[in-house]
This record gives C-alpha cells, sequence and structure tokens, in this order.
C-alpha cells in the first residue's frame, strides 16, 4: 500500500502525515492521530461511534477514506472544548446519567452538537432524528435525549447554567441524582478501552478462525505465516504450556483449537505481527487440512443421536437441571382445563459498542500482563494460570472500561492466546476484534425451545405446571451451567403451585456457543410462563391480572426449589402496573375496540414508524 | 479491509478519462465510498486490494444543480442530504426528499450520492425509484463515446449492473421540473434508519385544472423483484380519472404479481398494496387534495 501526503487542519491545529492510500479518516484520526476519542464499532457505517466533523458537516469517518479529507478542517470529540472544559452538551450528558459504558458517547456528543448546531431550537423529534445513526445499548436512549435538551435548553438560556451542575445530596443518596465520577472522560474521549490502548514497540494480533461448523483439524501449517518478515509470533495450541481449557462452569473451551473444531468462528491459530494489516496477511498464509464432520444445529436433534462434539457428552448434553415438586399427574388429573403450547426464543446478540480487545505484555519480573474489558477477572486470572502454566502471582489481569458487556464479556475467549503472543514474541501485544468476528466468535445469548403444559381449575386456580425447555447451549458450555440453573429456578414464576416439574436442558450443537447475557435465562423462561398465563386467562374467561392475584405467592411463601420467601411483592406490582397502565378490565375475550391502555392518559403512543419529511417545513426549519 | 496502491482524485472529466485509459482495470471508481467500504468486510468480499481508486467527487461537472427553463441537471455526486437541504431541488425535485429522509442517516447522507445509488443498481436501491418517478433522464459521458441519454428506467438491468459501459461515467441526472406535482415515499425496512428496503414506493403525480382528475401519476416500486420498475398498469388505470378512494384501492391491487423478489413474497404483496394506496393518498394530501376514507380498512402496524 503506498502513502498519500494528507494535510488537515485538526481540532485547530494543522497536521501534516503520510496515510496509507486506501485507509478512512477514522484509521488516520485513531492510528495516525492517537485521538482515540473516536472510536470504531462497526466499521460498516452503522454504529456512529466514529462521528466527526469534516468542514463542519457530520459524518461517519469509518465510511471516507481519507484522501477525501485532505485538506479539510477535521473536529473530533477531543476538540469540542478546550482541555478540562466540557460544551453544554457534553456537561449535560454528565448531568443526567447520559454516559454508561461511554462507548457510544463520543459519537452521540458530536451527533448532539451538530443537531443543534443546526437548529438550537430542536425539538425531541429533531433530536432523536438527529440521533439517528448513533446507536446505544446501554441507556435505552432516554438519558441522552434528556441531556440533549437539557443542553438546549441552556444554551438557549431557557435555564440557568447552574441546572448543569450537580445536584446537592441531601441525607441519602437513595433518590439523588448522583453523577458517575467517570463520565467526564467518557464525554470528552479521554476514557481509553483495550482497543485504545498504545505501548511502544506493541505487535498487532489476528486470528485464524475456522470456516466450519465442526471438523477435524488434520494438520497446521504455520511456517510461511511465520517466515513472514514483521510476523513476530505465530501461536497455535502446541504453544499452550499448562492444562488448556475454559468456561464459566466447565472447561471445555480450548484457548484455541486443538483437533477438532466445533464451530464457524472458533479461533485456531494466532498472529502477531508488525502491523494490523501484515498479521491479516499472514493469517491467510496458514495451511490447515479439515476433514469435515457431520454437524448439527437443532439441540433436539443433538439429544437424540446427533453428532457428538465432545467425548465425554456422548448425548450432547452439556447439563441437565431436573426439577420436582408435588406430584404433576397428580395435578392433571384434578384440573378443569389442560392448556399446552410451545414457545421458542431465539439466540440474541449483545452487540455492545465495543468489539472485544486487549492489550498484553510481559513485565520485567517475568509477571504477565492482560488489560482486557473482562466482566471476571479473577476467574480468568485463575483459568490463565493454569492454561498458561504460570503461578496466579505472576499473571495480572486489569479490567479496562467496559465498553458494554452484558454478560458477553464473561468468557475468557482471546485473553490467554493473547499473552501467549506476547509471552512468546517478547513484546507488547493488542488485539481487537473487529464487529464482524464479535458476532461469529464470542457467546449469545440461549436460544430455548419449550414445551408447557399447566393443569388449571374453572376459577383460575393453577393445579400443576410442567415446563421442558431444551436449550441450544452452541458448541461450548460457556454459561450455560448456570444459565439452566436459573432458568429453572425462576421457571414457573412467583406463582404458588402445588404440583411443578421444570427440566432444563442445555445441549451442546456446532451453532456459535451460548453464554451469559442480561436475566441468564430468566428472560426465557418468564416469556413462556407469563405468555401461558394470558393465554390461560383467555382460555378461562379471567381477566390477566386476576389469573396472577389468584395464584400469586403469598409472604412467607416456600418455592418449588424450596427457597422460603420473607416477603413477597408481587401483588404491589400487579396492583401498581394496573394502575398505571391505565389496564382495561376483563377477559382478554372480552375486551373492546378502544384500548385505553394503549396511548391513553398517561401512557405513551404505540410506536409506528412514520414518514419524517414534511412539505411545508422549510429547510432551515426541518432537520432530517 | 480495503487496501489500494494510489487513491486518485481528479479534478475534472478528462482528467478521469486519462486515468482510466492509464490503469484500465486495474481502476476502479469510487464516489461517496459507503457502498465500497462496507463491501470489503468479512462475510462479502473480504480484504480487498483494489490498485487504483479513482474518486469522481471532485469533477465540477458531476457537482451542482442547475435550473434552466423546466429543466432540471443535478451532478451524479450530489450527496442525498442536499435533496432535503437545497431549496432548487425540494422545489423542483418533490419526491426526492421523502426519499432522502428514509436514506441511512443524516451522517451517511453527507457522504453518499444519487449517482452511486444508481451505479450500485441495488434492487432495493431508494434513489433510483425516486427518479423514476421523475421520469428522469442519466447523462452519461466516455472519452470514445462521448456523451449519451438512458432514461432511468432502462438504466439498471440486474442486481449489480446497468447498461453503463466500461469507461463510462454518469455525469449527470436531468428532469424536467415537478414543482407543482404532489409527491410520496413510502419505506419499510427492518429498522427507522439505517436499513435497506425491503420495499418502497415512489409517486409523483399531478391534477387536472378542475383538481378534481388525475392527469398526470407516476409510480415507481423497488425491493421486490431484480430491478425497481415504473408501475404502468397503475399510472394508466389512473391517468384522465376522478380521484376516488375506490379506484386508488382498485389501482393498487394491480401491481401484486410484481413481486420476485427470493424471500418473504406473501408479505411483500401485502406491502405494495397497502404502500400503493398510501403512496396515492399522501401524494395527493401534499397538493392538498383528500382522497376521503377507504373502505377497506388500513392496518396500523409498527411497520408502518
Amino acid at each position: 500500500m503506498a502513502d498519500l501526503n494528507i494535510s488537515m487542519t485538526v481540532n485547530g491545529r494543522a497536521v501534516e502525515k503520510s496515510a496509507a492510500a486506501g485507509s478512512r479518516l477514522l484509521d488516520f484520526i485513531r492510528n495516525d492521530l492517537n485521538l482515540t476519542g473516536t472510536k470504531e464499532g462497526c466499521g460498516a457505517g452503522e454504529c456512529g461511534t466514529c462521528s466527526v466533523f469534516v468542514d463542519g458537516v457530520l459524518v461517519k469517518s469509518c465510511m471516507v477514506p481519507v484522501a477525501k479529507a485532505d485538506g479539510a478542517e477535521i473536529e473530533t470529540v477531543e476538540g469540542l472544548a478546550p482541555r478540562r472544559q466540557m460544551t453544554p452538551v457534553q456537561r449535560a450528558f454528565h448531568k443526567t446519567g447520559a454516559s454508561q459504558c461511554g462507548y457510544c458517547i463520543p459519537g452521540m456528543v458530536m451527533a448532539a452538537s451538530a443537531t443543534l448546531r443546526e437548529n438550537p431550537q430542536a425539538d425531541l423529534e429533531e433530536i432523536k432524528q438527529g440521533l439517528g445513526g448513533n446507536i446505544c445499548r446501554c441507556t435505552g436512549y432516554q438519558k441522552i435525549f434528556e441531556a440533549v435538551e437539557l443542553a438546549r435548553d441552556v444554551i438557549n438560556g431557557k435555564v440557568p447554567e447552574t441546572a448543569l451542575d450537580e445536584d446537592e445530596v441531601g441525607e441519602s443518596f437513595i433518590g439523588a441524582n448522583v453523577r458517575r465520577l467517570d463520565a467526564p472522560s467518557k464525554v470528552t474521549g479521554a476514557l481509553r478501552y483495550a482497543g485504545d490502548m498504545v505501548v511502544p514497540t506493541m505487535l498487532h494480533l489476528q486470528v485464524l478462525r475456522s470456516p466450519h461448523a465442526h471438523a477435524l483439524i488434520k494438520s497446521i501449517d504455520t511456517s510461511d505465516a511465520e517466515a513472514m518478515a514483521g510476523v513476530e509470533a505465530v501461536v497455535t495450541a502446541a504453544d499452550i504450556p499448562g492444562e488448556d481449557g475454559y468456561g464459566v462452569f466447565v472447561h471445555d473451551q480450548p484457548t484455541l483449537a486443538t483437533d477438532k473444531v466445533r464451530y464457524v468462528g472458533e479461533a485456531i491459530a494466532a498472529v502477531a505481527a508488525e502491523t494490523e494489516a501484515l498479521a491479516r496477511d499472514a493469517v491467510k498464509a496458514i495451511k490447515i487440512e479439515y476433514e469435515e464432520l457431520p454437524a448439527v444445529f437443532d439441540p433436539h436433534e443433538a439429544m437424540s443421536g446427533g453428532p457428538i462434539l465432545h467425548d465425554y457428552a456422548q448425548d450432547n448434553v452439556t447439563y441437565h437441571v431436573p426439577i420436582r415438586k408435588g406430584d404433576v399427574e397428580k395435578g392433571f388429573a384434578e384440573a378443569d382445563v389442560i392448556v399446552e403450547q410451545d414457545y421458542d426464543t431465539q439466540p440474541i446478540e449483545h452487540a455492545y459498542l465495543e468489539p472485544e480487545a486487549g492489550l498484553a505484555y510481559e513485565e520485567a519480573d517475568g509477571t504477565i500482563t492482560i488489560h482486557s474489558p473482562s466482566q471476571n477477572i479473577t476467574h480468568h486470572r485463575h483459568a490463565a494460570s493454569r492454561i498458561l502454566g504460570m503461578p496466579v502471582n505472576k499473571i495480572r489481569m486489569i479490567m479496562s472500561p467496559v465498553g458494554g458487556g452484558f454478560g458477553g464479556k464473561e468468557d475468557m475467549h482471546y485473553q490467554c492466546f493473547l499473552a501467549l503472543a506476547a509471552l512468546k514474541s517478547g513484546r507488547p501485544v493488542r488485539y481487537v476484534f473487529t464487529r464482524e468476528e464479535s458476532i461469529i466468535a464470542s457467546a449469545k445469548r440461549h436460544g430455548f425451545k419449550i414445551r408447557y403444559k399447566m393443569g388449571l381449575k374453572k376459577n383460575g386456580r393453577i393445579t400443576a405446571t410442567e415446563m421442558y425447555m431444551v436449550s441450544d447451549g452452541g458448541a461450548y458450555g460457556c454459561s450455560t451451567e448456570g444459565v439452566m440453573r436459573k432458568s429453572a429456578i425462576l421457571a414457573a414464576g412467583p406463582y404458588d403451585i402445588p404440583n411443578v416439574k421444570v427440566d432444563t436442558i442445555g445441549v451442546y450443537t456446532n451453532n456459535t456457543p451460548a453464554g451469559a447475557m442480561r436475566a441468564f435465562g430468566a428472560l426465557q423462561s418468564e416469556f413462556s410462563t407469563e405468555s401461558h398465563l394470558d393465554i390461560c386467562a383467555e382460555k378461562l374467561g379471567l381477566d390477566p391480572f386476576e389469573i396472577r392475584r389468584i395464584n400469586m405467592m403469598q409472604d412467607g411463601a416456600i418455592t418449588h426449589t424450596r427457597q422460603k420467601l420473607g416477603s413477597v411483592s408481587i401483588g404491589q406490582v400487579l396492583d401498581e402496573a394496573e394502575k398505571v397502565s391505565g389496564w382495561e378490565s376483563g377477559a382478554p375475550t372480552v375486551r373492546g375496540p378502544v384500548r385505553k391502555d394503549l396511548g391513553g392518559d398517561g401512557n405513551r403512543e404505540p410506536c409506528t414508524l412514520v414518514p419524517r419529511h414534511t412539505t411545508t417545513a422549510s429547510p432551515e426549519e426541518e432537520v432530517a | 479491509m480495503l487496501d489500494c496502491d494510489q487513491y486518485l482524485l481528479p479534478k475534472s472529466l478528462d482528467e478521469a478519462f486519462g486515468f482510466l485509459e492509464t490503469h484500465g482495470d486495474a481502476a476502479q471508481i469510487v464516489a461517496g465510498a459507503t457502498d465500497l467500504l462496507p463491501w470489503a468486510r468479512e462475510g462479502r468480499a473480504g480484504d480487498v486490494h483494489i490498485p487504483v481508486l479513482i474518486d469522481i467527487t471532485r469533477i465540477p461537472e458531476l457537482n451542482g444543480v442547475a435550473l434552466e427553463g423546466n429543466r432540471l441537471r443535478l451532478g451524479a455526486a450530489t450527496v442525498f442530504q442536499k435533496f432535503l437541504k437545497d431549496s432548487v431541488l425540494r422545489e423542483h425535485a418533490p419526491v426526492m426528499p421523502h426519499v432522502a429522509v428514509w436514506f441511512a442517516d443524516d451522517q451517511l447522507r453527507q457522504s453518499a450520492t444519487i449517482g452511486g445509488n444508481l451505479v450500485n443498481a441495488s434492487p432495493a436501491a431508494d434513489g433510483t425509484p425516486g427518479l423514476m418517478a421523475l421520469d428522469a433522464e442519466l447523462v452519461l459521458h466516455s472519452r470514445t463515446g462521448g456523451e449519451r441519454r438512458v432514461n432511468v428506467t432502462d438504466f439498471p438491468t440486474g442486481p449489480s449492473f446497468s447498461v453503463l459501459n466500461n469507461g463510462e461515467l454518469i455525469v449527470a441526472v436531468e428532469f424536467d421540473s415537478a414543482a407543482e406535482y404532489g409527491a410520496s415515499f413510502e419505506k419499510v425496512g427492518h429498522r427507522r434508519s439505517l436499513v435497506i428496503s425491503t420495499v418502497c414506493v415512489a409517486t409523483v403525480l399531478k391534477l387536472d385544472e378542475v383538481g378534481q382528475n388525475f392527469e398526470d401519476v407516476r409510480i415507481a416500486l423497488a425491493g421486490v423483484g431484480p430491478v425497481p420498475v415504473r408501475l404502468s398498469e397503475c399510472e394508466e388505470m389512473l391517468s384522465g380519472k376522478t380521484v376516488t378512494a375506490a379506484l386508488i384501492d382498485a389501482a393498487a391491487h394491480l401491481p401484486i404479481d410484481r413481486v420476485q423478489s427470493r424471500t418473504r413474497q406473501d408479505y411483500r404483496r401485502e406491502v405494495v398494496v397497502s404502500f400503493v394506496r398510501r403512496g396515492i393518498v399522501e401524494a395527493l394530501a401534499s397538493i392538498g387534495c383528500d382522497v376521503g376514507p377507504f373502505e377497506t380498512q388500513e392496518l396500523e402496524t409498527a411497520n408502518g
């Protein structure tokens, strides 16, 4: 790749540097200028973490070849305010708690600034549209909108600047608006996530991943890659000094695949080289012979004689939680009505804005230090000690700022081979996943297939519940065991049911591994339980609130896993939900055409997608 | 990842054609780059090496908006955001602001060009049906063939293919002013912003002097077959007739068989009918014509 001479003004300073001809403005800002407040969340123009001003126009810098910006005036998040100061927009983000993980925030601040520069009077709808190209996965956007509206009102003098100051805290922090300590570093772009970290002599890591869902690895030939100038280390399973295998519960996942691969995207070899591009080329030079095996993608098929993934699990069952309370057959016999229904939930990608990343280096005393947005550093530290064959006091796991985790960063998918590359090369090594890699390689939410059977009396009293929940755990255990447990524990909901039979079965398939994600298995079982109660209410002609009140647990109840509950609040929750939703009482079947609980007093309008362009608005009034 | 040896920014058509001649097959034209960069990633083209990229966005002929008499000419490198912000374009190309608000997001609309959208020839392109409803003519230019003109309806020939020859550029887009016309654009995809159309319908129409009869109706549909199409059957049924809800409803049911997509055909058929109907109603509303209630009930869902 040849170089271009680029001269531009960046945050008011003249810049003259050469850049690779095909590189993007984003690469130039982050790598050549080391302005890492501008993030790369997707590299495909979707997420908005890389928004910058080019000649006063906000663009996504991952979609701009750097050559286009030659001669331009660039403004990044670092240039919005003088050092150690913040603009009203940044202060408002601090005030309202709009920055959580913070990874989307520089882009959000840029988009908010662009919106208010274009129209300082922008209303909420225009603000939403102005932020339409920026994705946040933490806040649900509400606090961000509040921040932009607050900033707008301060800028326009509608509210005093003191509105941006921290609220006074009285006797208790509970109920007080307390600002996050790390928010200023996030709204100014100063905070460095693992992928933003730079140390001298640092190498870049790239990974060879399996194109097959299930295959034997017959041979791995890294000699061509190792012979390339600038390639400092190639790591495979053969380099692992200790006892391999990681996982939150069962240590069934190899750091790098050994004799076989079990899902598309499984890591096989890693290359550390002087540049990322060189590392990518070297990955392509590694030769692997595979022998493809039959693969299984459906957990029911996997349980009934499908191809076996792991020798120790001949039935492909990762973990089975059977729970029995009373006698469900007796309960069904006593019932007036039996309602059966199947429920399917899909795997879900966490889509944290920060793709996985890490930086590892060896200290002078032989300690290996690993920075990564790990949600489980102590566990990772001990696992790394075993895998690397090093005493635990020589392993330093540093939790870098987590740009969104939601459970997806509990697994130690890359930290150990990153450490191995650093140990083997003797150089610091950084690894940043692409968005595509993040999606194919790391664990997702479990998809469930739930067979539900419930017996009820005509008055709505549940006599028995039977739930058979088969869950796709993918190729490795990750958090499956814990997810199965939690799903089983919460399965039947907060209802006092005399006879309960619950089975949750996590199954190995050749799909992407499933792991922890918000609610950890409860979401899937509660989705089925609450949906089922609505169906039962309809069949029995009962109000959905009523059927829940008839069956809800009371203070002192004993759950189907024999936990005694001191106080039970579901009654209060139902009362409040019924009140604030404007619920129209009655069975679902007798509900009239007008729903007061949808868009009624105190309720928001139902979601619709409306065209935003109006022919009457002048260009000045319009923000698309 | 994208990699190139040279990134050239010609300042004139002549210079661009010179680069194309010099580099031949090694060269690829780039405009906004918003299709090229996401294409050069894992899962699509992967790592791509293009020896020479020729960026045509700084060529004067490809920029600017000019109204000569009743004829509007805009450079092929016009970015989509300009359809919302340029007062001449807003007045004379009334369907394009509706297209633009549904196109990507504010930021990408500052990079993505109308010419790029045409040449990319996506079956789900948003700009192409808009220009079809404007009866646009594309001005193509090559060093050997000089200038030629092609109606936009004849331009795309299939997904990613068009009548554009090697060494030829779209220089400009021309059409008669539609200043007095009503216009609308209906689109549905998986999300609100940054989404590829599952179905989209562009409508441009005019009533006669009495204000009760359709005089000129142009409707274009995309996302349901290999190329965007004009719905001549609807246009013919409506032209010259009195505006009634029943007539519009009948016309909306004509293009059902146009759906030839590879997936979700039943869904798309349902959407096409309601989009054509709603597109006509909204285009009429934009010139102050209220059609009144329909017999068939419009289903209001989150997807519009």
